[in-house]
């Protein structure tokens, strides 16, 4: 086979996947376009280009209020998560005992726990504790749940950083706290940009926890929302208006995405091929 | 070395441990309590509201669950699930990756938007994909009719045969992405010289892809692998958002069964019985799949 045709057919290929890919979201993009109740094929894209679609679904979704919601619940859990996760882990790769490696396999068993399966003690140990039912209650399962991976992760990086470097403070007379804070958590930069991010986009998207354990429909995440329009989904004169509201969900990543795009793809290749 | 280390260590004093306090009591206090405590509700009728009123009823959930065939038939569902998220992942995730390794232009697009999917929400993707399966004016059903075919049949979410299909193949089509990162991560790892190595030693395209690539990134497999049955164990969201568990009982998935049982019937005993076998049917699986791949690894 010549060069030239083996070429052509991984061009083939690559297109007919990224057509596959991308063609859902297409047609999504173009009928948010189209007014609501515009029937007409959604195969004939951006036939037309008005913002009632968007209008609608911005003041039904209480958009900036949820936005807001969002922003707080993931910025907040994502900033106690890599606090203490990176914490837990110093003591878990420094000593060399059977405490450490004991808690180090403790918290990976987290991993394959699935949190669904657990939601009824867990709604049952909130009460017991009188925590309310806030924006803020489901923060503590999004930082519960992503200590096994952020843990291991940062275990794994922690031992990559140089013991000589921390006995050589600790000779200067630099206590643990210090050593930790000052010396060893700035080396593990790449380490933490994973945990944001893999960990950061799990949560932003997350509806489950939200959905079980926020009542007040003013304190709903975007992802909480988003759910109160699957009875759209049912009548077919509001899709175009359901794809307003998709868009605008997913708008602020995208935008995200678009400016860290280098930090997003290091961040999920370095999470996976560490841990 | 390793005598030096075991003894008290100045620079590493065991006061250290302090560092795992808030982790480890978030963790015991908010997981491992609650999973230990399902042992205990799945032997009552408890029904998740009245607190006092609950009984002990032995076995009788967890019979009731094997007589009623519910258990078995989501096992049933979520291996399938699992299977064909894993295969289907992982083969494309792999050829996409060692396709866009090489030097190609517009390599970057492609990656891209191979990835944009991924960065979405599961209830926003469940929508999309309403959409691309709703019978009649869907996407499919649409691109049936322009080539003049007849799509009146066409009813992918609403037929036992093909609703779990559908369903795991928008949990492919969103993570896809994911896993051709990581296994481009892996592959950039193999040493350039190797495979100029094989090249001269007159291996052909893919006797290098096979002989040399494929092995040295088998960590890479393994943890693909792990990653992507892990989350088909988890499948709950496109039950959820796409088929409430139909039509019959063909979408149902270990964790949806479990939410329905919990929330729908409101039987917390039940739903706690059926979450004790599905944590010994992960744990099983878990380690059945641990024990395999490190053998795989290494054999290569």
């Amino acid at each position: 086979m010549s060069k030239k045709i083996s070429r052509g057919i991984i061009y083939l290929f690559l297109i007919c996947y990224v057509v596959t890919s991308v063609s859902p979201l297409i047609i999504v993009l173009s009928s948010s376009f189209r007014s609501v109740g515009n029937m007409k094929s959604p195969l004939m894209l951006f036939n037309e280009f008005k913002l009632e679609s968007y209008l609608r679904a911005f003041t039904n979704m209480n958009y900036p209020g949820e936005l807001l919601n969002s922003v707080l619940t993931t910025g907040g859990s994502v900033l106690v998560v890599v606090i203490i996760a990176s914490m837990a882990s110093y003591p878990i790769s420094r000593i060399k005992s059977k405490l450490s490696r004991f808690l180090y396999y403790f918290f990976i068993a987290g991993l394959v726990i699935p949190a669904q399966m657990v939601i009824v003690p867990i709604a049952q140990t909130f009460g017991r504790l009188n925590i309310p039912n806030t924006r803020f209650t489901p923060m503590i399962m999004f930082i519960t749940c992503s200590l096994p991976f952020s843990t291991f992760l940062f275990a794994g990086f922690i031992k990559s950083v140089p013991v000589e470097v921390e006995e050589s403070a600790f000779l200067d007379g630099a206590g643990l706290l210090k050593r930790f804070s000052i010396m060893v958590f700035p080396l593990l930069k790449p380490a933490t940009v994973s945990v944001i991010i893999t960990q950061g986009l799990w949560i932003w998207n997350d509806y489950f926890f939200p959905m079980v354990f926020v009542s007040k429909s003013s304190q709903y995440s975007l992802p909480v929302g988003m759910i109160q329009f699957l009875g759209d989904r049912e009548n077919p004169a509001q899709w175009n208006v359901l794809f307003a509201a998709c868009i605008l969900c997913v708008l602020p990543l995208i935008l995200l995405f678009a400016f860290l795009q280098k930090q997003f793809i290091n961040g999920i290749a370095a999470g996976a091929v560490k841990g | 070395m390793k005598k030096v280390r075991k003894t008290k260590s100045l620079v590493m004093p065991r006061r250290m441990y302090l560092f795992v306090l808030p982790a480890l009591t978030l963790f015991l206090v908010f997981w491992i309590f609650p999973v230990l405590q399902l042992f205990y509700y799945s032997i009552t009728n408890f029904n998740g509201i009245n607190y006092n009123t609950y009984k002990f009823v032995g076995m009788n959930n967890y019979i009731r669950l094997l007589k009623e065939g519910t258990l078995l038939n989501s096992i049933e569902n979520t291996l399938k699930y699992t299977f064909i998220i894993v295969l289907l992942c992982n083969l494309l995730g792999l050829l996409l990756a060692m396709l866009l390794n090489l030097k190609i232009k517009g390599k970057t697009f492609f990656r891209t938007a191979a990835y944009i999917p991924a960065l979405f929400s599961a209830i926003v993707i469940g929508y999309i994909w309403s959409y691309v399966y709703m019978p009649e004016n869907g996407m499919i059903a649409s691109l049936v009719n322009l080539f003049g075919m007849d799509s009146s049949k066409l009813n992918i979410l609403g037929n036992f045969k093909t609703a779990l299909f559908g369903i795991s193949i928008v949990d492919v089509w969103k993570n896809v992405g994911t896993t051709m990162i990581i296994y481009l991560a892996g592959l950039q790892t193999v040493d350039d010289s190797l495979l100029e190595a094989g090249r001269i030693d007159g291996c052909s395209e893919w006797g290098i892809i096979r002989r040399i690539k494929i092995p040295l990134i088998s960590a890479t497999i393994t943890i693909n692998v792990v990653l992507t049955v892990i989350s088909g164990l988890k499948a709950f969201d496109y039950s959820f958002i796409m088929t409430n568990g139909g039509p019959g009982k063909s979408t149902n998935t270990l964790m949806y069964t479990i939410y329905k049982i919990a929330f729908t019937d409101q039987m917390m005993g039940k739903a706690s019985a059926f979450s004790v076998v599905s944590f010994i049917v992960i744990i099983l699986i878990t380690i059945a799949m641990l024990v395999v791949l490190n053998k795989k690894e290494v054999e290569l």
